[in-house]
């Protein structure tokens, strides 16, 4: 027995949890875990300010990981083949048409949380100083995340991924003097065929996933670096007035001054420095507010990861996801529609491809990439933020409204028809 | 080394070092673009003038085309891709017109857009008697829409 619980030993090296200082080591002494701080503020655990939408998409994303990695066992990236291993995914693989549900749910359950969360962080002001350039990773994973839902969709090879993927690459093409050149590169020829399936492929199962990877880490290690878990900084009580103090090292050609002492207190001290910090810092009074993160965040961690799992594999239950013909590039379905998420854009592009599929799309992306710089407003009360809110609102709806008219509201020709008629189509 | 030839060979070394890179990012960008396309030939045959009836276009799927042939006039070949985002339009003779699926671009007979969102007319094709006698296209010949052959 004490063999074993040497091993233990020589594997943790912690205290017993019981004690402050094994709470502490569990975090620190721990690679995974010490992301988290020891201790986390309490009001950065309130379901209702961040409903928890990072965490459930990154959960979302290692369920991607985990289902997509099981699917490429079975997958060619060859025409007629990759069509056929569908074919056997979900008819002769144990427990194929599951493992595609759960990636293909997973995979549009991601694009909607990813959305909520950004929709989360601008409503809560979270994207303010320090927090700006943390704002501009969160705006590139949202591309990434579309970016590997595009390239992932060809990968069926079956009518819907076809004439998806023609729509959107030629879209692309309408951006000027390169748009051309990128889609060839994109394609690897100049119509969808096999070079383009083994590019997405690589596209959709190294060269993304490991931009999203590095991404994801900057991400999460700045949310670390400026201050912690976003928590609504307008209802803390006011910090008290600061006292002076008298720093400098004469002896070291820095002269005598006397500045304002910062209350705050920062761990991990490399070498004493003077200046204020550039992170959201924490006074003594709050230090008293926090709590431990095991067990407090942990365990709320770990309910969103068995909420977020179980509910994709419950729904993969029930729904699974869709296969249509072999690609026949000679036949066009009528309507051709990309992914619902791209379905404003390519609402958008029936008016005009230049401007809906080109310049409207950069637009938008440039100003999401800029409110935090453009947005000079401190502070992140919400009736100080009358504006802005109401802008960003209005953002929202129109790509919902977009999204919705494209979805519901096209039939056959792209023409209007009213949304019932789809019910009435998949009824027959 | 004294100040100046470090910051002279330093200067020099840095502006090597950053060519270096940017002729190795070519070079990645060089890699992607293939130097061989396995797709379909641009110049093929389609058969015999006699396949082809006189009134409705016919439609070849693979080489994406619609073939006409006038009684007086002789023949002619439309790209059955929309000039919009490539969807593969669709000839109805009922209307006479082509319709495209994805975003309801409509093109008149002569490939002249009417309705909807493509920029440009469909292209029409060169289309020749090879010497067995068979009909060739050539889909790098854009030929206005006027553009006849007689057999």
């Amino acid at each position: 027995m004490n063999l074993i619980r040497e091993i233990w030993q020589s594997i943790v090296r912690r205290d017993p949890l019981s004690t402050d200082k094994g709470k502490s080591e569990l975090v620190f002494l721990n690679v995974w875990l010490h992301i988290h701080p020891a201790k986390v503020k309490k009001e950065s655990l309130r379901f209702k300010f961040t409903f928890y939408l990072g965490f459930i998409t990154f959960f979302l994303f290692l369920i991607l990981v985990t289902t997509g990695i099981a699917l490429m066992f079975y997958y060619r990236p060859y025409p007629p083949q990759a069509y056929q291993d569908m074919k056997d995914l979900q008819f002769v693989v144990f427990m194929g048409p599951f493992l595609r549900a759960m990636h293909r749910w997973s995979a549009h359950a991601m694009v909607v949380c990813v959305f909520l969360h950004m929709c989360r962080v601008f409503y809560t002001g979270s994207y303010k100083k320090p927090r700006q350039f943390n704002w501009v990773v969160g705006v590139l994973l949202l591309l990434l995340t579309l970016g590997l839902s595009f390239t992932g969709y060809l990968l069926p090879w079956d009518q819907l991924a076809y004439w998806a993927i023609t729509v959107g690459t030629n879209i692309g093409s309408y951006a000027p003097i390169i748009g051309g050149q990128v889609r060839e590169i994109l394609l690897g020829g100049h119509t969808v065929g096999e070079a383009a399936l083994i590019r997405f492929y690589v596209l959709h199962v190294a060269i993304l996933p490991s931009l999203m990877i590095l991404l994801t880490i900057v991400h999460f290690w700045r949310i670390r670096k400026d201050g912690g878990l976003s928590r609504p900084l307008w209802k803390l009580k006011p910090n008290a007035p600061e006292a002076l103090v008298t720093i400098g090292a004469p002896a070291q050609s820095a002269p005598l001054r006397t500045v304002q002492a910062a209350p705050d207190k920062t761990y991990g001290l490399m070498e004493v420095v003077t200046g204020k910090p550039i992170f959201e810092t924490i006074t003594p009074d709050e230090e008293e507010d926090a709590v431990f993160s095991y067990p407090y965040a942990f365990f709320r961690e770990a309910i969103a990861l068995m909420v977020t799992v179980t509910g994709i594999m419950a729904i993969s239950l029930f729904f699974h996801a869709p296969l249509e013909e072999l690609a026949n590039p000679a036949k066009t379905p009528n309507p051709a529609k990309a992914p619902w998420y791209f379905l404003g854009l390519q609402e958008l592009v029936s008016h005009s491809a230049l401007l809906g599929g080109v310049v409207a799309p950069a637009l938008m992306v440039l100003a999401l990439l800029a409110i935090p710089y453009f947005d000079r407003n401190p502070s992140r009360r919400p009736s100080d933020r009358k504006w802005a809110l109401w802008l960003f609102t209005i953002f929202v709806v129109a790509n919902l409204v977009l999204i919705v008219i494209g979805t519901f509201f096209r039939g056959p020709g792209w023409a209007l028809v009213p949304p019932w008629v789809h019910v009435v189509a998949r009824a027959e | 080394m004294n100040r100046r030839s470090f910051l002279s060979w330093g200067t020099a070394g840095f502006a090597t070092l950053c060519a270096g890179v940017a002729v190795s990012m070519g070079a990645v960008v060089r890699f992607l673009v293939p130097d061989v396309f396995y797709e379909p030939p641009q110049v093929f045959k389609i058969g015999d003038p006699a396949d082809f009836p006189f009134g409705p276009p016919t439609f070849l799927a693979d080489e994406k085309i619609y073939v006409f042939r006038d009684r007086d006039k002789g023949f002619s070949v439309a790209s059955a891709v929309c000039t919009h985002l490539g969807c593969t339009v669709n000839y109805f003779q009922s209307d006479q017109k082509f319709h495209c699926p994805c975003h309801g671009s409509v093109f008149a007979r002569d490939g002249i857009v009417i309705h909807g969102p493509a920029p440009r007319s469909l292209n029409w094709f060169e289309v020749t008697q090879a010497r067995d006698g068979q009909l060739q296209v050539d889909k790098d010949k854009v030929v206005p829409d006027n553009y006849r052959l007689m057999v």
